[in-house]
């Protein structure tokens, strides 16, 4: 029996309510093999939930099910099966985690293993991958789970979009970008509607995408609120929060979540409440998934009157006013000029820094609107596509920006042998110091 | 007169020092795993050695990984601020720091006694102490004779396992091929600098770049290392206390701090009694 971790405390309520919204994802694709809904594997931030909300498919999100069963310290056995046959450990644990699980799924028959945390994700119908700039084991990661699954379908959605070249101009290009990127959402489309044996509803995917743009600017102004001191809500709570917009976009209910969190966190900033008291150092969380298993981290430096206002890490989403998004009746064209202006929006500012790049611009911008006294990453070593340009990005900022107190830790998603909480604290705690040695210099 | 102890609770050493207008005291003993337990012993050696009651004592620091378990102490502080400002009393030009413990090393830049920037090794033995530590066990060599033997080679073995278990087997199948043990000592110093070097260049290191802890005591570490940088290395007179030193400054600090407003810091209250984890 593995060791369940206490759940951490939380500032707000609705990231209070977060876990039921994780299981209730995960009870939906059991429900749905029930009602007769189609069921698709999928993989979070890839432009594809309006498809899946407008058509009733009901995603399987293997992220989100191998976070669960990090979260409850839970994953080592999915880690092992996987493992057995030859995935190696420095592959995406979320990968090798949702694999593992696949596998023994699929040795039972399709019966859901013994002991699946909360339940389980159901088997799916067909499997969503996704080759884009962010992640590559979305790539494989549907392919290597079919090896087991023989008889379920795959389609591999590629959104591409222009990769940052300090020497480019990455607007003489983004058309041809947006272009490629909606006939791979029309591919889609016609692989969902064979699947599902029905044909897209064109309005209804119209009025599922205009729900996400809502979503997007409510979830921005939400999370603006944090710009308080001192901050009402810190990264800890977000790493909950970001569950409706990461997992549940293009749905009333996740719109309906923000609606609450923004009343709640303007009660909590008019009732003076403080994530810390007194809030000592501001800090970001620049890049980085967490350790899913360490989320009371977020509370150690709460502590010790570090907060957390603002992190990029799960940040998918940004004003839609601010992307200048050209006017179009497709709403397929409507999300890839939405996905590939969310990535390109910070290239221009970032040219204007010589030496800079958009990831350190955007770290840059949320310092100053944050007043943020401090930097945190997280490198996951299993995650490395995203985690490999952390250091540079750390490089970058001291260089462009200033020489800013920067805290890198090292652990995983999931993979818990990774992680040494006396080892993680003590460098939180030097960390600290820096940040009040910092502050004294500054004045 | 005003005393100040700081205590440095290592991985494997725990080490103490008392500083009046001077250092009084500085005393290392072994670490067990009784950490509150050899605590005590040490800093009541350390107060025979400065002739001084534990009552003398102003204010108390403590610090490294075992420093919350000093229930004396008034205050704990991370081992790399005590080594940023331990360094600077002894070499004021010291801008980066390479601490080598037995169980993680460290990169610090300081400025003025102050911490700008860390890193750290804690997750893998290899570019630690404990990596020397095994294979001065493995060639069957004493610890403190590996550094003057590595500097004999003729040339350097390189060691190609990053991993401590693996180099240690790699180690014992070259033995086993005639390859001299200062060869391999040379290459396994190598190695060792080669992890920590890549480790502390993360940091953006100006000289003077000094070496603490135990891995300083080894000159063919110290050597590695300097090949690394291209430059000799700094050593304190005595590397392992840097930390201890480091707090009990600390400790005055905070001291003359609280006094320049007319105050004094609050201190823990405990005694300096024998406790254990096993009782």
């Amino acid at each position: 029996m593995a060791e369940e971790k206490k759940g951490r405390a939380v500032a707000t309520s609705a990231a209070a309510s977060v876990p039921k919204f994780v299981r209730g994802n995960m009870q939906a694709t059991l429900r749905a093999k029930e009602e007769g809904k189609k069921v698709a594997a999928a993989y979070i931030a890839d432009g594809q939930d309006e498809i899946f909300r407008a058509m009733d498919i009901v995603p399987a999100w293997g992220e989100s099910f191998s976070g669960v069963c990090a979260a409850k310290r839970d994953a080592e056995k999915y880690l092992q099966k996987a493992e057995s046959d030859n995935f190696s450990r420095s592959l995406c644990t979320y990968a090798t985690c949702e694999i593992g699980f696949d596998m023994m799924r699929e040795e039972l028959g399709g019966a859901m293993p013994e002991g699946a945390p909360w339940g389980g994700i159901a088997r799916p119908d067909m499997m969503i991958g996704n080759g884009q700039l962010l992640c590559d084991p979305r790539f494989k990661w549907p392919q290597a789970t079919q090896h087991y699954q023989r008889d379920v379908p795959v389609f591999v959605n590629n959104m591409y979009y222009p990769p940052w070249d300090p020497n480019g101009d990455h607007h003489e290009v983004e058309a041809l970008y947006v272009k490629y990127c909606t006939e791979e959402l029309r591919e889609l489309v016609k692989f969902c509607e064979k699947i599902c044996g029905k044909k897209m509803d064109w309005d209804r995917l119209a009025a599922t995408v205009e729900l996400s743009d809502k979503t997007w600017d409510l979830f921005i102004d939400t999370y603006a609120l944090r710009k308080h001191i001192p901050t009402p809500m810190d990264t800890g709570d977000a790493m909950n929060t970001m569950v409706p917009l990461t997992f549940n976009l293009a749905t009333q209910e996740a719109y309906d979540f923000y609606v609450a969190l923004k009343a709640e966190i303007e009660q909590k900033i008019a009732d003076g409440f403080a994530v810390a008291n007194p809030e000592k150092y501001r800090v970001i969380w620049a890049a980085g998934l967490p350790s899913w298993f360490a989320l009371g981290d977020f509370q150690y430096f709460n502590s010790k009157g570090v907060v957390f206002p603002v992190e990029v890490t799960y940040r998918g989403c940004e004003k839609i006013e601010l992307l200048d998004l050209p006017k179009t009746n497709d709403p397929l064209e409507h999300i890839a000029w939405r996905w590939v202006r969310y990535w390109t929006h910070w290239y221009d500012a970032a040219k204007k820094r010589p030496g800079s790049t958009p990831k350190v611009e955007r770290i840059i911008e949320y310092i100053e609107d944050y007043k943020c006294d401090g930097v945190v990453f997280h490198s996951a070593f299993s995650c490395r596509s995203w985690h490999a340009g952390i250091m540079q990005q750390a490089a970058t900022l001291k260089k462009v920006y200033k020489d800013i107190p920067i805290l890198i830790m090292e652990g995983d998603i999931v993979d818990i042998s990774s992680y040494n909480e006396a080892d993680t604290h003590n460098r939180i705690d030097a960390f600290i110091e820096t940040l009040a040695a910092y502050k004294t210099r500054q004045g | 007169m005003e005393y100040f102890a700081g205590v440095d609770i290592g991985s494997t050493m725990t080490k103490v020092v008392i500083m009046g207008d001077k250092m009084e005291a500085s005393l290392i003993g072994p670490t067990g795993p009784e950490h509150r337990k050899l605590a005590n012993r040490v800093m009541e050696e350390a107060l025979q050695q400065a002739r001084l009651s534990f009552d003398d004592l102003t204010y108390i620091v403590a610090t490294g990984y075992g420093r919350i378990n000093v229930p004396f102490a008034d205050r704990q502080i991370t081992e790399i601020t005590c080594h940023a400002k331990g360094l600077q009393s002894l070499l004021p030009s010291v801008k980066t720091v390479i601490d080598v413990g037995g169980q993680d090393s460290k990169g610090i830049k300081i400025l003025n006694g102050k911490v700008m920037n860390f890193v750290m090794n804690d997750k893998c033995a290899a570019g630690t102490g404990r990596f020397l530590e095994i294979i001065a066990d493995s060639l069957g060599v004493p610890l403190d004779k590996i550094g003057e033997i590595s500097l004999t080679a003729e040339k350097i073995a390189a060691v190609s396992s990053t991993c401590t278990v693996f180099a240690e087997a790699e180690i014992i199948s070259r033995l086993a091929t005639g390859e001299p043990v200062a060869n391999l000592l040379a290459g396994i110093h190598d190695a060792v600098a080669t992890r920590i070097a890549a480790l502390v260049r993360k940091l953006n290191v100006e000289p003077d770049i000094a070496v603490t802890g135990g891995g300083a005591k080894n000159i063919g570490l110290v050597k590695a290392l300097g090949s690394k940088f291209g430059r000799e290395l700094l050593v304190p007179p005595e590397p392992l206390i840097t930390g201890a030193l480091g707090a009990a400054l600390m400790g005055k600090d905070i001291y003359i701090k609280y006094a320049s407003e007319g105050l004094k810091p609050s201190r823990s209250g405990n005694k300096l009694e024998e406790a254990t984890f096993f009782k």
